[in-house]
């Protein structure tokens, strides 16, 4: 299965599915996917679906906010889904349960 | 027979014969060699043999040690007589002595039927190709009216599937219908009235089968043997297969075959040597001399051996390069040699295989090994290039450090895989107020990028909080900014601040996007309350919040990074559990227990990070003792 796939509708939105571990071996890989999918598609929004992502690590972290930089480059409105309660947890430690649109459990 | 005055064979044969060293057998000794090798095949006696091998000469018009190395190269293939195939021949043979002392097998006698169309059988059964001996039938006015098949190649399968056993004692006007006043039909009427050989040139035979017609184009050599005609087959249409497999496995294999005829000096290729010498078959073989000054010179030495092998007479097995149209090609050379009753080469005949793919395939795994060892070294080298790095940047204090009011004890815990060294750092310092800045932080990644970045933030804190600040919530603000200057690339950081004022005992911190310090006091650890504050080089307008900590003496604060407690099956709070529960443990315990003690039996929950511990006491008086 990959660890990332990615969709652009439409109505501007880029759609990416992350799945598995995201940890060190796989940041350098989702940030090219993500970085290139966001250059090439200049798209309105940009939603990141984390329903199945079981374990972030820093690096992980830092990849979903690379992301988002690379979405505030073209304008582009960053959210993320769907985060399983170890995600959230994560997201929330890093401070950044805010910026990614992500309401308090 | 070699044409001994043909100076250009002459000429080759000198070339070659300086590297021939192939014992020579005088024709007396090939003779009796022939003689018994045929005597023991087809149970005659020895004298008998010697005197067929002289008639053969005479008939073929050469000498008989001539006959006898066409024999001794015909019989000697067949080597795997068995023992006891060797003992019923001598049975056979001794009983024919007894039973018929004074009438012994004639092996050309025409009139001892039995005798002859049993030597022809055993003749056809040593020998290669399809052949079929048939005896005239006559009619009571003595003149020829069908065929009898009295002995077939054992190999023979007709077209109807027939074999030896099947066809022997056949009329070809039943076997063979078409065959009946056809070409084939005269010669044999003609080879019968003159003694001659003859050949029937290719003609087309009409075969009926389930009364289902088809048509083959035939050659038949008709040869009088005794009272009857030996028949030699040739269907042009099993030649044609037979061409199309060899070039189908010429082409499967990379594969071709030369032939070089020293006595007409004639070079032959199959379609495959053409091929793998990239030549038009229309421009005939390559002339030697410039086939041997296409292969590279560094191959001369592989070559002066083969040419040694072949004067020993062995059959060479060599493999050289050869540039071929600007390719340099691997080909591998099995060469033979046909000679002559003298072991003088004839004929030199060699497979040719393009083995270059294989070659080149072993090259490039080698290239690919070779590549991977680097990248192992490479990995290995900025393992050492982190490691060392870290260990400039971040000495690690190996006993505990007394600060105003405070004892700090530092534990580093690498990663257990040596590629994953981080980017973990921590500071516990005076600052240039006077106030004590206690941090640890955490660059996402690993290897020399995260190192360098921790260099970074690492120097840049120490130097703000002896210049700028020693606000934890501004300090933070300062290192955001510096990572987000730093680009887009630059992986995130997390980190958390703590300042204690020894003269006041007041303590604040902050964090950016870090797991909260655990407090210990008296048998009870928490997690602080965390204030708000997102990680370092994530968002431009980050704001970082403070919160401030009663802090009492004998009070235990840990602060750590995310490697101590992140765990992929479990969460956060389940991971410092067992941090919090040890804390309180010997919080409860003693008022001095070693902090270097405790900091020693707390375990990382992940063995992918590595992790930096950094353990505070507030100390009763200022120099403090534990």
């Amino acid at each position: 299965m990959q660890t990332v796939s990615i969709d652009v509708g439409d109505d501007g939105t880029l759609s990416a599915v992350l799945r598995g571990e995201l940890d060190f071996t796989q940041a350098a890989r989702i940030v090219a996917a993500m970085e290139a999918a966001i250059d090439d598609c200049r798209p309105d929004s940009v939603r990141v679906d984390l329903a199945e992502v079981t374990f972030l690590d820093s690096s992980g972290i830092g990849a979903l906010v690379r992301a988002m930089k690379a979405a505030d480059q073209v304008n582009a409105s960053f959210v993320v889904e769907r985060p399983t309660l170890v995600v959230f947890d994560q997201l929330n430690t890093a401070g950044l349960v805010d910026v990614f649109g992500l309401r308090r459990a | 027979m070699i044409p001994e005055t043909d100076s250009g064979y002459l000429q080759r044969l000198a070339e070659l014969e300086a590297r021939v060293d192939q014992a020579r057998l005088s024709p007396e000794i090939l003779s009796e060699r022939a003689a018994g090798l045929l005597a023991g095949r087809i149970g005659c006696r020895i004298d008998e043999a010697h005197a067929h091998l002289r008639l053969l000469a005479g008939q073929q018009n050469t000498s008989v040690a001539s006959v006898a190395a066409t024999v001794i190269g015909a019989l000697e293939i067949r080597r795997s007589t068995s023992l006891r195939q060797v003992r019923h021949s001598v049975e056979e043979a001794l009983r024919a002595t007894d039973q018929e002392p004074d009438q012994p097998v004639r092996v050309s006698a025409p009139d001892a039927s039995y005798s002859w169309l049993d030597v022809v059988q055993q003749m056809l059964n040593a020998l290669p190709g399809k052949h079929i001996v048939v005896v005239p039938v006559r009619g009571d006015d003595g003149r020829i009216t069908d065929y009898e098949c009295v002995a077939v190649s054992p190999g023979m399968r007709d077209l109807s599937g027939r074999t030896g056993p099947q066809l022997i004692g056949m009329a070809i006007s039943t076997a063979y219908p078409d065959i009946v006043g056809g070409p084939v039909w005269r010669a044999w009427a003609d080879s019968l009235t003159d003694g001659h050989p003859r050949s029937v040139e290719p003609f087309t035979y009409v075969h009926i089968d389930n009364g289902d017609a088809s048509e083959h184009l035939l050659t038949v050599r008709v040869r009088p043997v005794g009272p009857g005609l030996l028949n030699s087959w040739v269907m042009h249409d099993e030649q044609t297969r037979l061409a199309e497999r060899i070039d189908q496995t010429e082409r499967l294999g990379n594969l071709g075959y030369g032939e070089w005829d020293l006595i007409t000096d004639t070079t032959v290729w199959s379609d495959g040597l053409y091929r793998i010498y990239e030549r038009d078959p229309a421009d005939g073989p390559l002339p030697r001399a410039e086939s041997e000054a296409l292969g590279l010179p560094e191959d001369e030495p592989l070559r002066r051996q083969a040419a040694e092998e072949f004067g020993r007479g062995e059959t060479i097995d060599l493999t050289t390069r050869a540039l071929i149209n600007g390719k340099v090609k691997h080909l591998r050379a099995v060469i033979d040699t046909v000679r002559d009753a003298e072991g003088r080469p004839r004929k030199v005949y060699g497979i040719i295989q393009d083995v270059t793919a294989r070659e080149t395939s072993r090259r490039k795994l080698a290239e690919v090994e070779r590549q991977l060892h680097e990248h192992q070294q490479d990995l290995a080298a900025e393992h050492r290039l982190a490691a060392q790095l870290q260990h400039i940047v971040l000495p690690i204090p190996e006993t505990p450090v007394d600060l105003p009011g405070l004892r700090a004890a530092v534990r580093y815990l690498p990663a257990e895989q040596a590629s994953r060294i981080g980017g973990d750092w921590f500071h516990a310092a005076l600052a240039g107020d006077g106030s004590v800045v206690l941090a640890v932080g955490d660059v996402a990644g690993h290897g020399v990028q995260a190192a360098a970045t921790m260099a970074q933030l690492r120097h840049t804190m120490a130097a703000l909080t002896m210049t700028t600040t020693s606000q934890p919530a501004e300090l933070l603000a300062h290192l955001n900014r510096l990572l987000l200057a730093l680009g887009v690339s630059t992986a995130p950081a997390t980190a958390v601040i703590v300042r204690w004022e020894p003269a006041t005992h007041a303590c604040t911190w902050s964090q950016a996007g870090h797991p909260p310090p655990l407090h210990a006091r008296a048998g009870v650890a928490v997690e602080l309350p965390r204030p708000a504050g997102p990680l370092l080089g994530g968002l431009a307008h980050a704001e970082y919040g403070t919160n401030s900590l009663d802090l009492a003496a004998g009070d235990i604060l840990l602060l750590y990074t995310d490697g101590l407690v992140e765990h992929r099956e479990r969460t956060l709070s389940e991971g410092t559990a067992p941090v919090a529960d040890l804390m309180s443990r010997v919080t409860a315990e003693r008022r001095d227990y070693p902090l270097d003690v405790l900091l020693a039996g707390l375990q990382r929950a992940n063995p992918d990070d590595d992790t930096c511990l950094l353990a505070v006491r507030r100390t009763d008086c200022g120099n403090g003792h534990d």
